[in-house]
């Protein structure tokens, strides 16, 4: 009780300051309601009723959401989709009225149609105009959030903008070695081979690491420089879709000789020898020791590096080109997903759900989705010529994304959908540059949105997938690390992949994928 | 043997006194004539000190390792943790047909039992050196010099562990590869060599366990009778002679009851380490049932097969408990129970 006073003081005190709120045309309920939420993300643990976010919110809206988190978790696993948090909070057997996680869509996709979470279609269908709305127009996206049992259980944070990674070289390295920009495979091998021979840190040592990641995994999306595929979503290690067939990358042709060559690289010092154990500080460490040529990398992040010139003479490193494979084709394997399985979704207690899918309709309506974006007016941002232009101050704040979701904005365990807007405002010129370079090229390629599984297809998946994807990995490391031939063991790979059922697997993923999007 | 063992050994002089106590007491009981519960009733009342002592311990057990027993039976479930343990309908044995038609399940337990048998030939005896060697070491401020030196590593977390390891074997900047260099030859990548990885566990357990568990054979040297050792030295005997023919004789029932402790943990490979440690490139050697089970099991939520998994972990150690217990107590009447 102590807290609703308290929200109830706050609310009073900035409605005061805030009338532009006070029409109150988006207001849910007159008397204020409280609901309660389990928020769980890597970044931001639980939910904190006191982001100013929040507050915005609730003022706008009525509803009063009550942090009630059961397990809290520091780390989500990128590659699994589960979240312990989830599974805690299941066990512990109350679930709160709403529950937003990163990595969500799996989870109630289980355990929606068990009973834990509400189906959603009809309730959008009548009280939620604004996803509604966004559905319409979206229908591959509305078809990648439902389960196998055609009804969605979440609403979920949906990105914006496309680009995710480039490739990033060192230009001043290649100036200092009279190099050009590589367009094609041969070209950026003799690039990194000329940056591991002839020196290009000048201290007199072949000590530059000509390719490195700080995921590994990114060394293996390499392999499309030779037609082959890696990852077929934003996900490791994922299926793909090509003209409506699901398979695999590591099962492909174009897969095997680019693991062929990276094999050979690897023995030739192209790439980090120490690719697979150095992790995520590799790119720092590399690039401000001045020891590292190339990678695969976010746009943003990386393009920031090169606030190393002040302490590096000469210091450029900048967004390259996908390098034509050998067939000529320049292909971005990764992009930004249309549509993450992070969101939020409706337990089965909750008593107020025409008023929660109210609410989480509130944060598609335009002032919501402002709110969710880019913070409260006058504090985050100011309104210069209809757009929300970040203030001076705010950007002065430290790293943007990170004051954002620390006020409670920018949230991905909050079903919205995000403007890319907010982040052109705060992305360094390089970076930008980069994004125009491969706006131009037209380079991705579509995404695997990923399927939801009925028991049985489910049943064949567990049982399948861990050891096949175990062993491919396995392989992977092998054949680049010299352990192996790539090319003599590859048939004996694939019929031991069949072994383990991965016609069965693709059987299942192919059955999911047609159910869900159609088979046209 | 037995003979030896309660003139020499500290623990069974004691054994001896308190069963005297005991009878001494039983003795002065059977005066009343009253029913044997009123006795055990009395007892309790008697020595609620002790009991009471002994409590949390009990309740730890029960907390636990009994109450978990109850979810075990999922194992036998097609486990949903919406419906729970009691709503999840049974599916007999599946996950364990499940577990057994899986060859990198039978991969890792081959994994577990050979990482174990390193540990247990090269770990165990390791500490029993160690002990020894303290033992002869006079000079005092140098032997608790090196004692606080090697019980360091028990009290780093294995994260830390796995940090110093990696660097240490780092193929640019390790300090084994700078070493290896220096004498002209090429760099290995150690970490990602399958053949490397058990030496490289193995040993980074021993540097990290083996001051630690020495502690318990220093205590059992020191219970050792000094007058077995004046009267050695009467007949003439050499600090070699004295080691073999009377430290080592006798610290063994406390060496017998560590190895069958050892021995029932067979199956726990340190795991936290394993998975600090190890690639899909050298799962081939190092991926063991616990890391297994970690990836399959709880990484994508099949909490039912870890389960399946996790009871087949657990009767393996038992049998190997019981068979160790009843060879150490046949052959040398020292065992747990």
């Amino acid at each position: 009780m102590r807290k609703l006073s308290l929200a109830a003081a706050l609310l009073a005190g900035s409605a005061i300051t805030t009338p532009a709120f006070a029409d109150g045309h988006l207001r849910i309920v007159e008397e204020p309601l409280e609901l309660t939420i389990q928020m769980n993300h890597a970044r931001y643990p639980i939910y904190e009723e006191d982001w100013p976010v929040e507050q915005a919110a609730r003022e706008m809206t009525g509803i009063h959401l009550l942090n009630d988190t059961v397990g809290a978790n520091m780390r989500t696993d990128e590659n699994t989709g589960r979240t312990e948090a989830l599974n805690l909070m299941l066990a512990s057997g109350t679930i709160p009225d709403i529950v937003g996680s990163s990595r969500i869509r799996d989870f109630v996709n289980q355990y929606g149609p068990e009973g834990a979470f509400l189906p959603l279609n009809d309730l959008i269908a009548e009280h939620a105009p604004n996803i509604a709305a966004y559905y319409a127009q979206r229908p591959d996206i509305e078809a990648a959030v439902k389960a196998a049992d055609g009804q969605m259980y979440y609403v979920p944070y949906l990105p914006d903008g496309k680009y995710g990674r480039a490739y990033w070289i060192r230009t001043d390295w290649l100036d200092a070695l009279g190099l050009e920009m590589p367009q094609t495979v041969e070209e950026y091998e003799a690039v990194l081979r000329a940056f591991k021979t002839q020196d290009p840190n000048g201290n007199g040592e072949a000590d530059e690491v000509p390719f490195f990641a700080r995921q590994w995994p990114e060394l293996i999306r390499l392999v499309t420089l030779w037609d082959g595929r890696a990852h077929g979503s934003d996900t490791y290690h994922d299926f793909l879709v090509e003209d409506g067939k699901i398979s695999h990358g590591y099962i492909g042709a174009g897969y095997r000789d680019g693991i062929s060559n990276l094999a050979r690289w690897y023995a030739d010092g192209l790439i980090d020898a120490e690719i697979f154990t150095r992790g995520s500080s590799a790119r720092d460490f590399l690039l401000s020791e001045n020891l590292g040529g190339s990678t695969h990398d976010w746009f943003a992040s990386t393009g920031g590096y090169n606030s190393l010139s002040s302490e590096i003479e000469g210091f450029a490193f900048e967004a390259m080109a996908p390098p034509a494979s050998v067939s000529g084709k320049r292909i971005e394997e990764h992009r930004r997903i249309l549509v993450k399985p992070d969101g939020w979704a409706i337990g089965y207690t909750n008593e107020h759900v025409v008023e929660t899918i109210k609410y989480f309709d509130f944060w598609f309506t335009e002032e919501g989705r402002r709110l969710a974006n880019f913070g409260v007016e006058g504090n985050h941002y100011e309104m210069v010529d209809g757009e929300p232009i970040f203030t001076e101050e705010f950007l002065a704040r430290g790293p943007v994304n990170r004051s954002l979701y620390q006020d409670g904005a920018q949230l991905q365990a909050r079903g919205y959908f995000q403007d890319y807007n907010y982040e052109i405002q705060w992305t360094n010129e390089f970076a930008l540059a980069g994004i125009e370079l491969y706006e131009q090229g037209d380079y991705l390629i579509p995404d695997f949105l990923g399927v939801a599984f009925t028991a049985d297809e489910q049943k064949v998946y567990d049982r399948t997938w861990g050891s096949i994807r175990d062993y491919m990995l396995e392989r992977q490391q092998g054949w680049i690390l010299g352990n192996g031939d790539v090319m003599a063991d590859w048939d004996a790979y694939l019929a031991q992949l069949d072994d383990m059922g991965m016609q069965d697997l693709l059987a299942v993923m192919q059955s999911a994928y047609d159910r869900q999007y159609g088979t046209n | 043997m037995s003979d030896r063992n309660s003139d020499v050994g500290g623990i069974p002089v004691e054994e001896v006194v308190v069963e005297a106590s005991e009878a001494l007491r039983d003795r002065r009981q059977t005066r009343t004539p009253d029913k044997k519960w009123v006795t055990v009733l009395d007892h309790f009342r008697r020595e609620w000190q002790i009991y009471a002592m002994l409590l949390p311990t009990i309740i730890w057990f029960l907390v636990f390792l009994y109450k978990p027993m109850y979810g075990l039976q999922i194992a036998f479930k097609d486990y949903s943790i919406f419906r729970g343990v009691a709503g999840s309908p049974w599916i007999g044995w599946e996950h364990f047909q499940t577990l057994f038609s899986n060859d990198q399940f039978i991969r890792a337990v081959r994994n577990t039992i050979t990482i174990s048998f390193y540990n247990l030939i090269f770990g165990f005896p390791a500490p029993i050196i160690l002990a020894l060697m303290f033992n002869e070491v006079l000079h005092a401020s140098y032997k608790r010099t090196a004692q606080t030196i090697v019980y360091l590593p028990h009290f780093i977390s294995s994260v830390i562990i796995a940090g110093i390891v990696i660097t240490a074997f780092s193929p640019t900047a390790g300090i084994i590869n700078t070493f290896i260099s220096w004498l002209g030859y090429d760099p290995v990548y150690f970490l990602t060599q399958p053949q490397w990885f058990r030496p490289i566990f193995v040993g980074t357990g021993i540097w990290q366990e083996a001051g630690f568990g020495s502690i318990v054979f220093l205590a059992a040297i020191a219970g050792v009778n000094p007058s077995l050792y004046e009267s050695a030295v009467v007949d003439g005997a050499n600090r070699w002679q004295m080691m073999w023919k009377i430290t080592i004789p006798s610290i063994l029932p406390t060496i017998l009851i560590m190895l069958i402790i050892r021995i029932g943990n067979v199956m726990e490979v340190s795991f936290e380490l394993v998975i600090l440690l190890y690639q899909p490139s050298t799962y081939e050697t190092a991926d063991v049932v616990n890391t297994w089970v970690y990836r399959q099991g709880l990484q994508s939520g099949q909490y039912d097969l870890a389960a399946a998994a996790g009871l087949f972990n657990a009767v393996v150690a038992f049998v190997l408990v019981m068979t160790a217990n009843t060879l150490s107590r046949r052959f040398s009447r020292t065992s747990l129970w």
